[in-house]
């Protein structure tokens, strides 16, 4: 299984799917402890690995998966708080007494002892719950009243709304999409585009929200200040989209994107 | 209209480690639909594959350490270990090696949610491309989690042809992607 030098490529993929027995898994470990080369190959595998398991069909989370999720990570905090310390024992001077007698009495205490240690523990475990839920009443409160203020200044008709950018830094491309799926209608403005060469185009795409191919939605080069639009393309009307994404394709357009992604923008959640 | 993906996974990681929930949320948000695709074809079946996304998304909670950049991208380094512990749930065992400290190496950028539905259709339009006999070996292989030996026995090919054929639909998926 291993070479005088190396593993094998075949048995190094087996062993990154875990499909080795543990014989011919417990060999190759031998050899991955001492050979960095075989651990970085090893480590390239499962990256490969790592695209086979992307080139599944992608499924939507079964209705409540993050809910569920958040009240697990969530419930988290209130059933493990951090344990009070507990008191440090008090050494008492006490005058001597017969032997029996004296176990009695330390018996008798050591009784109390334990019973008001634990009723002093648990004491201060729910005071220090209540102390964690009074804060976090507390800090409620705050967010609520600074989100109301927030509110305030964001929708009053006489905030003033000015746009600020750098002064001395190159402006970044920025574009806009206004998108209605059941028209397939779609809008978009961009800005601070750069120069493209001739025989180029920046060609816009759709990402369907059900995971198909990206759709092509127009072509468009920018003017000589940097704005370009696309204004109601060819696209097939009830696509709904999870993002954009803009690229840079050769002047006949393409009908894959072509990577880098230079502008890209998901579509939130809720669609708005 | 426009949501922007904020936060490096290495930032969001380490926020992690602070005990903050959004953190960890944005990285559920991010990563699950993939987690949940991933256990989903290899179990074929939604409630076990929720179970294992929702212990994998728990336990990074837990102990966020059990992933750092060292490893690779978050996202990669997920995908592994979605698909070994789906195989692990699908034959009720624990396996031999410990799969959180695989180290992951993959230049591909999943964070940014465009750039990973492009990936997605990429990888996709490889593997399709791929003969069929390598796909049929590394399917088997890698989500229904049989043996060369076994694969061998349910294709009636030699070992080795099986090794290859595994072998050689990862050769020709790395140099397509590299290309």
């Amino acid at each position: 299984m291993t070479g005088p030098l190396h593993i094998s490529q075949d048995d190094l993929a087996l062993y990154a799917m875990q499909r080795l027995s543990r014989e011919e898994s417990a060999t190759l470990r031998e050899h991955l402890a001492k050979c960095d080369e075989c651990r970085t190959e090893l480590a390239r595998l499962r990256g490969d690995l790592a695209m086979v398991a992307i080139s599944v069909d992608q499924h939507p989370l079964p209705g409540g998966a993050r809910e569920r999720f958040m009240r697990r990570i969530g419930s988290e905090f209130t059933e493990n708080p951090r344990p009070a310390k507990p008191a440090e024992p008090v050494t008492i001077d006490r005058p001597s007494r017969s032997r029996g007698a004296a176990w009695m009495g330390w018996i008798a205490a050591a009784a109390v002892l334990v019973v008001a240690a634990g009723l002093g523990f648990q004491v201060s475990l729910l005071k220090a719950r209540l102390h964690e839920r009074d804060s976090r009443i507390a800090s409620l409160e705050a967010s609520k009243s600074r989100a109301e203020q927030v509110v305030e200044v964001l929708t009053a008709p006489a905030s003033q709304r000015v746009l600020l950018t750098g002064t001395k830094t190159p402006p970044v491309p920025t574009g806009r999409v206004v998108y209605l799926p059941s028209q397939g209608g779609l809008i978009l403005q961009a800005n601070n585009l750069a120069p493209i060469p001739a025989g180029k185009t920046y060609e816009l795409w759709v990402i369907p929200a059900n995971g198909s191919a990206p759709i092509p939605a127009g072509l468009f080069r920018p003017d000589a200040a940097g704005n370009g639009s696309v204004v109601l393309p060819s696209i097939p009307s009830g696509i709904n989209a999870k993002a954009f994404g803009v690229t840079l394709e050769d002047a006949a357009g393409s009908k894959t994107p072509t990577a880098p992604i230079l502008l890209a923008g998901a579509v939130p959640e809720s669609g708005v | 209209m426009y949501k922007s993906e904020v936060g490096s996974d290495k930032s969001l990681i380490d926020r992690v480690r602070t005990r903050e929930q959004q953190a960890m949320t944005e990285i559920f948000d991010r990563y699950s639909g993939l987690v949940y695709s991933v256990a989903l074809r290899v179990l074929n079946d939604s409630g076990h594959a929720e179970d294992v996304m929702q212990e994998i998304f728990f336990q990074l909670w837990r102990n966020p350490d059990s992933f750092s950049s060292s490893r690779g991208s978050l996202g990669a380094w997920l995908l592994v270990v979605a698909r070994n512990r789906a195989i692990d749930h699908l034959r009720q065992r624990k396996s031999g090696e410990p799969v959180d400290e695989a180290i992951v190496a993959s230049g591909v950028n999943l964070q940014n949610e465009t750039e990973r539905s492009i990936i997605i259709q990429r990888v996709q339009g490889i593997m399709v491309d791929l003969p069929r006999e390598q796909q049929q070996s590394l399917q088997m292989a890698f989500f229904e989690g049989l043996t060369h030996s076994e694969i061998a026995v349910k294709t009636g090919q030699p070992l080795g042809t099986v090794k290859t054929r595994i072998r050689s639909a990862l050769t020709s998926l790395r140099k397509r992607l590299e290309a």
